[in-house]
């Protein structure tokens, strides 16, 4: 810890962002910092990068959607007959650069990409490692996470494991889909190593989950401030630990099935491939025990943002704290034991009763959670600005997602909706119904305190709007597609199903419009905001006692908590003075 | 049968925007609506309760200047312990009406006809209790273009099953995992390679609603199509792995079965493995697709069809003859012709003896060095319009 102190003694009093003069000197002190601010600012630039790459990914699947593939013969102006295919939208956008690829291999590889970069590389790493590295020690009253070092290298494994992924784009790129199911992934592109690339992305970016998982455990076990007993924790906090935990137990486990599947591709070691003597569906019994567990690390953190963005919104203190907290864990728990539902078609009878049963029980403290954030608002004091905005939309589209999950664990509807559009939209609800709307909630939420710079309310606001017509254009069309009999993975339909993969592109068209908006505004504030104060919604959390943004320690003084986070009525919020920012109902009055 | 039904037959608009016009086909599948259409209704209340109070609250309790927000209960035990039980017990119902339903998906009477289904990059293929299979096909979608004719392009199998009866499905992957989805049974399982899976239905009474366009003749026959959709990612082709199963009266099926049953000579059975399985990669009029074509031609590539030296991969160059072919269909990444990738699965096990002396019987007759020339006179083009023209006409 010496040479943390020695370092941080020429900028105790400073923000965390002024550094040295001269570009290198800055690069370098960022790209060596042991800052969990710094570090949190790097996630963030590097998932929202990932998010971009994999969103332009779903922007080329859904344009290929828009037509369906037909070969025709039609009498040329010869009078000859002629081949005409139509339809091939992605060939003829890309076909430059593509080469000999024909539109159905573009379009699986643009669905894999999308699917691994954004699960690998956006959502699980998203709010865990860039706003719970920056807020989770300050949350604590702590002024670094447990393992400065630690986080560091997290951070540069995980954008190690980045390039692997990336490489393995350039070179060509994947076709397995993101699940890499066997034996499939292990007899695809059999001369090409760009399978085991993105494999071994996936494998060291779990080291990178893994890391972060632990460092963020023993912060909260060790770093509370003075004063703050468990319960007395932010909501953020205990769903960020419900998630360190999962992050910790599972990811070995998809670490250990990845390598068996590069053992066996690369040595033919026959373990999944049955022409080697392997079972194939016992790839998929490893790969969904961590990837269903993985769910929740991708919800958990959201749905800590929203009990923290409710609260300081309507000013009022959480309903039933215990019951969020302690669902935290509940759903940490029974998420280990839910993978089955992903393999009812694959599976025997008698497991497949079991894993349904099971799965209708991590339903039960989602729906607890949702009463409880709904009760929350009664009697409140509510603003609508655009971080409340995103958490009103997330109770809406999470409640969706939610809901359309139930037929899912029914055993009799799910055979006919699993591997449907049903599912693809079910998943969309609740992972950027849930995870990405509460992301882009809690960025706006405490972007003033992150980077010491307000943001354009009004453009803000028209962005998130746009986000929320173009998500349910886009998903919701994919519940009718799905119990009417549409696949999914398909670069091509039948005619009757036109009309709603029309619809839903341009719906996607919208949304990529909407987060348009957002960059413009994150980069007009950036550039030219006005300055933040220390605390512009009010809130009771830690964080906004430091100022905006942090000193390098985060606070002048060690905190010592005298009231619970969510004390808003017994509380007077020490900094708070709403002509510091104007709010949006009293903002036509200064 | 007997089996309750939660869904009405008459269906009501919920059902037709979600399932559109695809109403169910059997007893199980009306099953499986109405628990879905429950659930619909349970999650439709559930969402209007809340989202309705939260726009309730959000209008009612908006901030207004100097109005503080008012101190409330920071939990309620009772009300906790209410709305935690009702979730719960809700799906507690689902959960047995879902195993209640899934066991008539997936059982099914000892007396029910077999029909054996292979999956294969990118094909089904269904055999007959009689060893036969379908040789018939309909495009993807009709156009009748001006002077052109109905549409060509990609054809699909159709595979004949008669009306009420029941049927079990014995599934069985060639190379990797595929899914038999029949959305209007509203069920699917996974085909899996080295290992049968399988689901039962009951195919419905015909109606006279029920009617299917004949894919030749452009007839309107009794029978109801249905589509069959590969729902399990399977690579490339994926998108294109359909067919039809079509539910027609038992006396057009038995007349299906006695022709298709007839013992054909090895370049006619050749020529139908080929129909059903071997064209989604070899053409047989020098078009190249993932593998070479299968008759005589020259090109800068090389010379191709039997009887002819292929060039490898490694260089080396191997006639094409009985035992190259035997060990292209048993060992496709043994010998790889130059250009092309390895990308067949071989079909040990899949093929039989008999099947492989059809199909190089066939792939014989399409080349200009066959040694049984003159004693068949038959052309492959001859063959396909032959089989057109039986399968036009006996309908």
């Amino acid at each position: 810890m010496s040479t943390l102190d020695a370092h941080a003694g020429h900028h105790d009093e400073g923000s965390y962002l002024s550094g040295p003069p001269g570009i290198i000197a800055h690069i370098w002190q960022w790209g060596t910092t042991v800052d969990h601010k710094k570090i949190g600012v790097m996630y963030l630039f590097a998932v929202l990068t990932m998010f971009f790459i994999g969103g332009m990914a779903a922007m080329a699947v859904r344009y290929d959607l828009l037509e369906p593939i037909r070969t025709q013969e039609v009498l040329n102006a010869a009078g000859e007959l002629e081949t005409v295919t139509s339809g091939e939208k992605l060939k003829e956008l890309l076909g430059g650069i593509t080469g000999d690829l024909s539109d159905v291999q573009i379009y699986n590889r643009a669905f894999t990409l999308h699917g691994a970069v954004m699960v690998f590389m956006f959502i699980v790493p998203s709010i865990p490692a860039s706003l719970g590295n920056f807020f989770l020690p300050i949350m604590l009253g702590a002024k670094d996470v447990a393992f400065p070092r630690l986080n560091l290298l997290s951070w540069y494994i995980y954008v190690f494991g980045s390039l692997f992924g990336i490489m393995s784009i350039l070179l060509g790129g994947v076709d397995t889909g993101w699940t890499f199911y066997t034996p499939y992934s292990t007899t695809t592109d059999a001369d090409h190593w760009r399978v085991v690339l993105m494999v071994t992305a996936a494998f060291v970016l779990g080291f990178s989950s893994i890391l972060t998982g632990l460092n963020f455990v023993v912060t909260v076990h060790k770093l509370r401030a003075p004063g703050m007993g468990w319960f007395d924790m932010p909501l953020m906090i205990w769903a960020i630990y419900a998630t360190s935990i999962i992050q910790v137990l599972a990811t070995p486990v998809i670490g250990i099935t990845l390598l068996l599947l590069v053992f066996e591709r690369i040595m033919h070691i026959g373990i999944f491939d049955p022409s080697m003597g392997g079972d194939p569906v016992l790839y998929q019994h490893f790969f969904w025990f961590y990837s269903h567990p993985v769910v929740y690390v991708m919800i958990l953190p959201a749905m800590g943002i929203i009990s923290e963005i409710l609260t300081v919104h309507s000013r009022k203190h959480i309903f039933g704290y215990r019951a969020i907290a302690f669902s935290s864990l509940g759903i940490a728990g029974v998420s280990f034991l839910v993978w089955g539902h992903h393999i009812f078609t694959a599976m025997g009878e008698l497991a497949a009763i079991l894993f349904s049963g099971l799965t209708f029980l991590v339903a039960i403290p989602t729906a607890i959670k949702m009463f409880n954030w709904i009760a929350t608002l009664y009697k409140g004091s509510i603003v609508v600005n655009t971080p409340m905005f995103y958490g009103l939309m997330f109770l809406f589209t999470f409640s969706i997602g939610g809901l359309t999950g139930l037929p899912l664990a029914t055993l009799t509807t799910d055979l006919h909706l699993h591997d449907s559009y049903y599912v693809v939209a079910h998943f969309h609800y609740v992972m950027m119904g849930g995870t990405v709307i509460a992301f882009m909630g809690g960025i706006h939420h405490w972007w003033p305190k992150m980077f010491g710079k307000m943001y354009n309310e009004r453009f803000a606001m028209l962005g998130a709007v746009l986000v929320f017509i173009g998500f349910n254009v886009t998903f919701f069309t994919q519940f009718f597609l799905g119990t009417r009999g549409m696949p999914r993975r398909y670069a091509n339909y039948v005619d009757e199903f036109q009309t709603l993969h029309q619809i839903s592109t341009y719906g996607s068209w919208i949304l990529f419009a909407g987060f348009l908006v957002h960059l413009f505004v994150f980069i007009q504030s950036l550039l030219a905001g006005d300055k933040a104060p220390a605390n512009p919604w009010g809130g009771l959390t830690l964080e906004w006692e430091a100022e905006s943004p942090p000193i390098e320690h985060n606070f002048h003084h060690e905190p010592i908590v005298t009231h619970g986070p969510y004390d808003f009525e017994t509380v007077v919020p020490p900094h708070w003075d709403p002509k510091d920012y104007p709010l949006p109902e009293n903002g036509g009055q200064h | 049968m007997t089996m309750p039904t939660l869904a009405s037959t008459e269906p009501v608009l919920l059902q037709r925007l979600i399932f559109g016009d695809k109403m169910p086909a059997s007893h199980a599948a009306a099953w499986s609506d109405g628990l879905f259409l429950m659930i619909t209704w349970f999650s439709i209340f559930f969402f209007v309760l809340l989202m309705g109070l939260m726009v309730y609250f959000v209008i009612k309790y908006r901030r207004r200047p100097g109005v503080p927000a008012q101190p409330s209960p920071h939990h309620n035990t009772l009300l906790e312990i209410f709305w935690t039980v009702v979730p719960s017990s809700s799906m507690l119902v689902m959960f047995v009406y879902g195993f209640w339903g899934y066991s008539y998906k997936i059982v099914s009477p000892n007396s029910a006809m077999e029909l054996r289904i292979r999956g294969m990059k990118w094909a089904w293929v269904a055999t007959y209790p009689n060893g036969a299979t379908s040789p018939e096909k309909q495009a993807l979608s009709k156009v009748i273009v001006e002077g052109a004719g109905p549409i060509q392009g990609l054809e699909y199998p159709i595979f004949y099953i008669p009306e009420d009866t029941d049927v079990k499905l014995q599934m069985q992957s060639a190379d990797v995992l595929h899914a038999f989805w029949i959305p209007e049974f509203r069920t699917k399982m996974d085909v899996v390679p080295n290992r049968y899976t399988g689901y039962g239905f009951h195919t419905p009474t015909l109606t006279s609603n029920d009617s299917y366009v004949h894919q030749i003749t452009g007839e309107v026959m009794p029978g109801r199509d249905m589509w069959i959709f590969c729902a399990e990612y399977c690579g490339d082709d994926h998108s294109r792995m359909a067919a039809t199963l079509r539910v027609v009266p038992r006396e057009v099926y038995d007349q299906k079965m006695a022709e298709w049953g007839v013992k054909l000579d090895p370049i006619d059975a050749g020529h139908k493995i080929w129909n059903t399985i071997c064209k989604s990669c070899h053409q047989i009029d020098g078009t190249r697709l993932v593998g070479p074509a299968w008759n005589s031609f020259k090109n800068d590539a090389g010379e191709f069809g039997f009887g002819y030296e292929a060039v490898l991969s490694n260089g080396s160059k191997v006639l094409r003859d009985d035992n190259y072919y035997r060990e292209s269909i048993l060992d496709p990444n043994a010998k790889v012709v130059k250009g092309f990738a390895p990308a067949m699965t071989s079909y040990q096990g899949i093929l039989s003896d008999e099947d492989i002396n059809n199909v190089i019987a066939f792939i014989k007759s399409l080349s200009d060095r066959d040694p049984n020339a003159g004693e068949h006179d038959a052309t492959p083009d001859q063959l396909d319009s032959q089989a057109e023209e039986s399968a036009g006409s006996e309908s």
